[in-house]
């Protein structure tokens, strides 16, 4: 233990440091804690809540860039509806589950620099870019199973008996294949480029090629899985 | 460029989650080196079988080793406080 009469040697940091790393006789251990737990709580609140604020609407669209898609989205069925719910872009784009949601914050940092060099600053570029950005997000929502679209649907509370004919059949032949909703609903929120269809054949395909030998979901893995999914409900 | 982002945001997610938070927090516990190391990793395991809901066919690999080691380094950080820290 350092001599409280010694001299505090070194630079300002070496100081701190040293500082920060002595033991305390003026507090109790009491203080300490309560003090390092209220410090943990109000950092919490402040990082979650700061978190909160980049999932709102006006905060997506802040960047002109993204009022393409605010346009296209304007026009469909999860901006506006009879039932007045509606879904926004964070309920499709940012997962729920805390390390996911961490995770799709940080890659959104490459949003901020093709911001900045004006990947899609116009509506042409835009155009021309639209495919690639599609099929990212086609590839982040096959990889989740479309995890952001079954934090509001679920094919469990599907009553089929009043879905139109072919949405109920489909949705069978989903189940059964063990098929995600992006599989059939691309272009759900926004207009699709021409040749979408092929890329997305190409996004899949990619997928399954990646996916681990023993990762790999065939039928018999799907069956299962269906079977163990009956039990658990 | 997707590849280093989303190395990058996994680490990050589980930085800021159960094997680095918890992992520290175990860490901090004991002052032997391999005990620190072996509960942060445990956490990681933890964490990722239990947010794939138990469904085994569900856990990547890759999400699986990075928690382990993100889990490793916060255990190890946390028994180097208690070395540092702490007398006891
Ligand atoms: C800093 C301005 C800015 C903000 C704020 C912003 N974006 Fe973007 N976004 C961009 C740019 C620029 C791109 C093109 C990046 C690229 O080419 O990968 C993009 C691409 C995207 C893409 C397609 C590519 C991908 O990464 O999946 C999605 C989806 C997206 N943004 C959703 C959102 C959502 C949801 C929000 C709000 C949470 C948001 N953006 C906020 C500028 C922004
Ligand atoms: C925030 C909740 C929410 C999320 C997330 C969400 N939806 Fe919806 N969805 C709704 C609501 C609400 C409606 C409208 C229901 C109504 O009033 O008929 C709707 C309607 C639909 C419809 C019916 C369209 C029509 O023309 O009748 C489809 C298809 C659909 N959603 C697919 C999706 C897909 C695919 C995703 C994921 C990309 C998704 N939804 C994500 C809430 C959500
Ligand atoms: C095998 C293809 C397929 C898959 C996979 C699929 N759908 Fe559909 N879905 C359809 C078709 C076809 C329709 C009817 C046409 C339409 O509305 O676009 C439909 C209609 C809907 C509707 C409107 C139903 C109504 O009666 O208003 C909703 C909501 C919906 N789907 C949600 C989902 C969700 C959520 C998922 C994933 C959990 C999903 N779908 C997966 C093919 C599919
Ligand atoms: C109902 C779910 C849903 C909502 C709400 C939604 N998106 Fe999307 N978004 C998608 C899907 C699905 C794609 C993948 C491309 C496709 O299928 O159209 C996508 C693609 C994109 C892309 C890639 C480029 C493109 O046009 O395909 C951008 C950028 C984007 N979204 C931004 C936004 C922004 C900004 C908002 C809010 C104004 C928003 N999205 C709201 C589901 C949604």
């Amino acid at each position: 233990m350092s001599d409280p009469n010694e001299k505090p040697k070194g630079g300002l940091i070496r100081r701190l440091w040293d500082g920060f790393w002595s033991p305390v006789a003026a507090f109790s251990v009491g203080f300490i804690a309560i003090g390092g737990f209220l410090g943990g709580v109000l950092f919490w609140g402040a990082f979650n809540w700061s978190m909160e604020l980049t999932n709102t609407e006006e905060f997506c669209t802040g960047c002109h860039t993204m009022e393409t898609n605010l346009g296209e989205y304007r026009e469909t069925i999860h901006y506006n509806n009879h039932s007045g719910v509606r879904a926004i872009c964070s309920d499709c784009h940012v997962p729920h589950e805390w390390q996911h949601k961490v995770k799709a914050k940080i890659i959104a940092v490459k949003d901020v620099y093709h911001e900045i060099v004006g990947t899609i600053s116009t509506p042409e570029k835009y155009e021309e870019h639209r495919l690639a950005m599609a099929s990212l997000v086609w590839k982040k929502m096959k990889a989740s199973d479309s995890r952001e679209c079954r934090n509001c649907h679920n094919f469990e509370y599907m009553d089929f008996t009043i879905q139109e004919t072919r949405a109920a059949s489909e949705h069978q032949r989903a189940i059964d294949e063990n098929m995600t909703c992006i599989d059939c609903h691309q272009g759900i929120a926004h207009a699709l480029p021409p040749d979408y269809l092929e890329e997305y054949k190409r996004v899949t395909d990619e997928l399954q090629a990646n996916a681990s030998p023993e990762s790999q979901k065939t039928d018999d893995v799907a069956a299962v899985r269906s079977y163990l999914g009956n039990l658990s409900n | 460029m997707l590849g280093i982002l989303d190395l990058l945001g996994t680490i990050g997610g589980n930085v800021l989650s159960l094997p680095g938070i918890l992992g520290l927090a175990l860490g901090m516990m004991t002052r032997n080196w391999i005990v620190a190391a072996i509960l942060g990793g445990l956490v990681g395991v933890f964490e990722t079988v239990v947010f794939a809901g138990f469904r085994f066919t569900d856990i990547g690999s890759f999400d699986l080793a990075i928690a382990v080691l993100v889990g490793v380094l916060a255990g190890s950080l946390g028994c180097a406080i208690r070395h540092k820290g702490a007398t006891a």
